[in-house]
């Protein structure tokens, strides 16, 4: 079964305001099954490092809240 | 095992830590400098117990003589007394010469166990008779070797509650807490969070040979309302990462582990903002008259509020200007309901629930404090990419 775009949208709306802070943000680009796949606006889009970091633990958060989710892909 | 340590370590360049349980430390650091009675640091992983072991050690007249470190965990019953007070050829299988133990090597200076709450049972009994007697016996030997070393005990738990459990001898434990030392964690001492941050970013910074870049306020936001289970050493690492992984010239929220943004999403919102820029003028300086925040400052979740303000007596003859307390209140109240609202998405009950009131209450206070719906956090994601 498909996991509803809001579940993914709330993990991420929890890490938000301190993106937003620094002039970014991660936008959610589609759902499809059980992936997703997001992307890094603003300040730190170009930095490969907060790629790694940000890929890895929002991943890991949203797995931890939705146990079936699968893959997240960093656009 | 760990060797006589390298860290190089005087009171004033370890002096990280400018909240007031940090400065009694100190305080107390210096006044047993001089001891020659054992102490017992406790404090959880990740606080500092080995450099302040090390600290004690370089402040004491033994500066000059080796300490020695020795975890009282990595070691096997068997093994640890050997380890501890060496072994004579032939003592066991393996023992093919004498070997002195790691009192012996530390004769004129300072040895620090830490963990000691994971040496055993039987092995504590020999230990107080070290401590008592102030000899030591290699296993297999019977010459009894006087040492002269001062003993730094250190340990994550609670020794006291381990006597009462039947875990911890209680001889062995008066025997080791004469100078009791507690570190306080992290997360109860958030003043301190970004004065640490600066010290380890310069250091990091400064073996690849670069300034250290400043620091966005919103990463200041996301170190300063994480809990840090882990500690200085959990700081100290996360500063290392930025250090490794930022090369844009700035310090921003992408260096941050997204497992500290998540961690600190969930922690309350700091009132008292703090800046980089402030701190290193701010350390050998006398504590600052107490600001009261603005609103505004109260507005952004910047920096922690000291869970103990310090007051400084006001100076002679200067009378500050009248604050009103009710006015005040009301701002904090506001700021932590519209904290509240933000995180659980502007569901009232759900907001109430944190902040402990009755959601009846909580609709009143919204209207007390003037404010309207929270911020539009459950709008059209597309709306927001745009940054």
């Amino acid at each position: 079964m498909a996991i509803e775009k809001e579940r993914i949208q709330a993990v991420l709306d929890r890490v938000r305001p301190f993106l937003q802070a620094d002039g970014g943000d991660i936008e959610l680009l589609a759902v499809e099954g059980r992936s997703a796949s997001v992307r890094l606006t603003g300040v730190c889009a170009g930095c490969p490092a907060a790629h790694m970091t940000l890929h890895d633990g929002i991943e890991a958060a949203i797995r931890t809240e939705i146990p079936e989710f699968d893959t997240l892909q960093v656009a | 095992m760990m060797m006589p340590s390298q860290i190089p370590v005087t009171m004033e360049s370890l002096v990280v830590g400018k909240s007031q349980r940090m400065r009694a430390v100190f305080e107390f650091l210096r006044v047993i400098g001089n001891s020659e009675s054992t102490v017992l640091i406790t404090g959880e992983s990740g606080t500092g117990k080995e450099v302040t072991a090390t600290l004690i050690h370089q402040n004491s007249r033994r500066r000059h003589h080796p300490f020695v470190a020795v975890s009282c965990a990595l070691f096997t019953e068997t093994l640890i007394e050997s380890e501890l007070f060496g072994h004579e050829r032939g003592a066991f299988t393996g023992a093919i010469k004498d070997r002195p133990g790691r009192f012996e090597m530390a004769e004129g200076g300072t040895i620090f166990l830490d963990d000691i709450d994971d040496v055993p049972l039987a092995m504590q009994v020999k230990l107080l008779r070290v401590l008592q007697n102030r000899t030591v016996e290699r296993v297999g030997g019977t010459r009894t070797i006087p040492i002269n070393v001062r003993v730094i005990a250190g340990t994550k738990r609670d020794l006291k509650q381990m006597v009462s459990d039947g875990r911890f001898r209680e001889d062995l434990y008066y025997r080791l807490n004469v100078l009791p030392v507690a570190l306080p964690p992290l997360r109860e001492r958030p003043e301190d969070i970004p004065v640490l941050m600066d010290h380890f970013l310069r250091r990091f910074f400064r073996r690849k040979n670069e300034d250290v870049p400043p620091v966005s306020d919103a990463v200041m936001q996301a170190f300063t309302r994480y809990n840090w289970p882990g500690n200085v050493r959990e700081l100290e690492n996360a500063c290392e990462r930025i250090a490794q992984t930022c090369g844009c010239g700035a310090v921003r929220i992408g260096c941050v582990a997204a497992s500290i943004l998540f961690g600190a999403a969930q922690q309350p919102p700091r009132t008292v903002s703090i800046h980089m820029s402030d701190i290193m003028s701010d350390i050998k300086k006398p504590e600052p008259p107490l600001q009261f925040p603005t609103a505004q400052e109260l507005e952004t979740p910047v920096a922690p509020p000291a869970p103990a303000p310090t007051f400084a007596p006001p100076s002679a003859g200067v009378m500050p200007a009248p604050i009103s307390l009710d006015d005040r209140v009301r701002e904090f109240e506001a700021s932590l309901i519209r904290w509240a609202l933000r995180v659980t998405h502007g569901n009232k009950s759900r907001a109430a629930a944190l902040l402990q009131i009755k959601r009846s209450t909580l609709g009143d206070r919204i209207v007390r404090c003037g404010l309207t719906e929270p911020d539009e956090q459950q709008h059209d994601p597309a709306e927001r990419a745009a940054v």
